[in-house]
This record gives C-alpha cells, sequence and structure tokens, in this order.
C-alpha cells in the first residue's frame, strides 16, 4: 500500500500554546479511496485538514502527499489537489464567470468545457453572482471549480453542512459521478454520517487528539455488527459529554 | 409491467447504508432479487457502474465489486464496450437460489398476513391474485 498511498500522516502532532490538539496520527489513504475523517466539534480534523494542505506546520510529524512533504513542496503539490471548504469563500460581488476566470487562470489544465456543463446542469447562470446563488448552488458550483483543476487529491471540509436533503443529494451525486469516471483521492471531513456511510470507503475517528479508529467501513461494520453511527456515537461519547 | 423509470433503480434495489450488512452484499441481494422474481431477464442490460452508484448514492467501487461478484457466478455478463447485461444463458446454481429467496419471502408474506391475523385461505387468495396480475403483465410485456 505505501506506493500506492496517496496520502501519508506521518505522527502528526499540532499544539497551540498548551493545548495539543492533535496528538501524533498516522494514517495513509490509498489512492482512489474515499477517506472520511470524523470527529466531534473541536476533535483537531481542521487542524489535520490544514496540515494536509500545507497551511499549516505540524508541531511534529510530516504529511506526504504523492510521496513528497507537504510543507516543503506545498506550492508545487496544490496544483495537483483541490480543496473545497465548508462554505464557498468567493466574494459575494463576484459574477460566476469572473471566479471561472480567475481560477482558469491559475490551473493550466482546467477543463473548461466540463465546468461550463457542469454549471448548466445545477442550474447557475455565470451571469449570476455569487451572493445571488443559493446555498445549494454555491455547494455545487463550488465543487464544480474544485474539480475543474482535475485535481488527484480532493479534499472537502464538511460540504453538506447546512444544505437541506434535495441539495444535499445533488451534492452527492455530482460528488460520485466524479469518482465514477476519475478515481479521484478523497479525504473528507464531514458530521453527515449518513451521507458518507455508502460513499467513504474508510473512516478514521478523531477523539481528544487521538485517532482512535482507523478501518475499512465495510469490514468495520462487519466485524462490529454496527452502522457508522453506533460506531462514531461509542466512540465519542467517552469523552461523558453530551454533542 | 411498467417500463421502469431511469431513475428507479433506488427503488428496486434498497440499500440501507446504515444497516451493518456491507452495500455490496445489499446490492448483490438486491439484483439476485430481481433476477430470481423475473424482474430483470436474461439479455435485459442492468445499470452502469456510474449511474447504479448515483442512483444509490454508493461509492462505484461499492456497485462494481457487487457487479463482479455476480459475474463471477454467472448471473451477469460484460459486453465489452457495451455494457453490462443478465446472461442470457443463467447458470444452474439458479435454481437453488431461487428457491432459497422464494422460500425466504414466503416466510415473509406468512409472518406478515398471520400478523395481521388473516386466515390461510386469504393469504393463498391474494397470493394468487398477485400471481395472475404479475403474469399478464409479463403476457403483455412483449418479452
Amino acid at each position: 500500500m505505501t506506493d500506492e498511498a496517496v496520502v501519508r500522516v506521518d505522527s502528526v502532532s499540532v499544539r497551540y500554546h498548551q493545548n495539543l490538539v492533535v496528538d501524533r496520527v498516522s494514517f495513509t489513504v490509498a489512492r482512489g479511496a474515499v477517506y472520511a475523517l470524523l470527529g466531534r466539534n473541536g476533535a483537531g480534523k481542521s487542524s489535520l485538514i490544514r496540515c494536509l494542505l500545507g497551511l499549516q506546520r505540524p508541531t511534529s510529524g510530516q504529511v506526504f502527499v504523492f510521496g513528497e512533504d507537504v510543507w516543503r513542496h506545498r506550492a508545487r503539490l496544490l496544483g495537483r489537489t483541490a480543496y473545497v471548504p465548508e462554505a464557498c469563500d468567493a466574494p459575494g460581488q463576484l459574477r460566476v464567470r469572473d471566479v471561472v476566470a480567475f481560477y482558469k487562470s491559475m490551473y493550466p489544465a482546467w477543463e473548461e468545457s466540463a465546468v461550463r456543463d457542469r454549471l448548466a446542469r445545477i442550474g447557475v447562470s455565470e451571469s449570476a453572482t455569487v451572493a445571488a446563488l443559493s446555498k445549494g448552488q454555491r455547494a455545487l458550483f463550488t465543487l464544480a471549480l474544485a474539480l475543474g483543476s482535475k485535481p488527484e487529491l480532493l479534499v472537502l471540509d464538511d460540504p453538506t453542512l447546512g444544505l437541506d436533503v434535495v441539495a444535499r443529494n445533488d451534492f452527492f451525486s455530482d460528488f460520485i459521478g466524479e469518482l465514477a469516471d476519475r478515481g479521484t483521492t478523497v479525504i473528507l471531513t464531514t458530521h453527515d454520517l449518513a451521507g458518507v456511510e455508502g460513499i467513504a470507503n474508510r473512516v478514521g475517528i478523531l477523539q481528544g487528539a487521538h485517532l482512535a479508529l482507523d478501518e475499512e467501513v465495510e469490514q468495520m461494520k462487519l466485524e462490529r455488527g454496527q452502522s457508522l453511527e453506533q460506531v462514531f456515537t461509542d466512540i465519542t461519547r467517552v469523552s461523558g459529554r453530551l454533542p | 409491467m411498467p417500463t421502469p423509470r431511469k431513475d428507479a433503480w433506488s427503488d428496486r434495489i434498497p440499500v440501507q447504508p446504515s444497516d451493518p450488512r456491507p452495500i455490496w452484499s445489499q446490492i448483490e441481494e438486491g439484483l439476485r432479487r430481481l433476477l430470481a422474481s423475473s424482474a430483470l431477464a436474461p439479455g435485459d442490460p442492468v445499470p452502469s457502474v456510474r449511474e447504479l452508484a448515483t442512483d444509490l448514492r454508493v461509492n462505484p467501487a461499492t456497485v462494481s465489486k457487487a457487479y463482479q461478484r455476480l459475474v463471477g457466478a454467472g448471473l451477469l455478463e460484460v459486453r465489452r464496450g457495451d455494457g453490462t447485461y443478465v446472461s442470457a444463458t443463467p447458470p444452474a446454481v439458479r435454481k437453488s437460489e431461487q428457491t432459497r429467496l422464494i422460500r425466504q419471502a414466503a416466510m415473509n408474506f406468512a409472518s406478515l398476513a398471520i400478523t395481521h391475523g388473516a386466515e390461510l385461505k386469504t393469504a393463498r387468495e391474494s397470493l394468487e391474485q398477485a400471481w395472475e396480475e404479475l403474469s399478464s403483465n409479463r403476457r403483455g410485456d412483449g418479452r
């Protein structure tokens, strides 16, 4: 699996002053896998994602993407990675076509026609301003932008947060189509356990700064006879606090 | 039988991601059920991996695994560059599988009827009526 690993997190710790939020976390993500990184709020997911993207240097340990240290080679590696933030971060007053043009200027491998098709399919007009899009459209627009660069690695941070059921289903359908067509490697964080249960091949659960579980989803369900939600609840309830 | 809608696979193959059974096995079981009940006949096309995965909202690799197992069992066949179809010549093992599925479904039906306090006679009549309806639909299906 080492050869096939697109991401290798090697004993990563993140500390803010006295607060250790990620404690010696290690895991790998194989090529073509969908890895769901779960944990309650404050479990260290966002810090870990920032380390993965090369936006933050781990206090100790390393993250390797495509076999290279992310922090040292982040500029080069970011060209092969796309990030879908929790909320669309494009300025609201910009028109869709301007945002697309900006992305196009950054990525040499930009898929102009595929992005156009995708926007037409989700009913996003290129002359609309970002602010005029519905929440669901903004999520799909952000996904379309991320996929436009034909990423080998896609990182999504709670992409369906706050979407209604229709928008959420549209999002997952689009996302699954991408998996089927290109076999993109994916890491996503989410609170939508039901949504990712059928999509993730592997799951990692962060609890109290540690990676409390790192298993193949189907194997985990078979061995434990429990759904992902049950396993997640069991593991994260340890702290004794209510969610 | 009404022509299946393009997006109806999620109705025909019930998949519950929260069910502890692996999803590939739920898909496999669902397709086996459709085959055993002749809802899918020999030579019928099955949806592409992409289509079924999108419709069921599961990972394409999971659908692929279910298909591979059914191809391995001789129930489905891949026609290069064309798609996946129900085998024109289903293997002999299908008979015992059919018996098993029918027994299982009969058990479900019987327990439902008993729960609702139905007499055996009423239950039998309902079965015969359903049988008639399906048979006449199949005859009118042009297959």
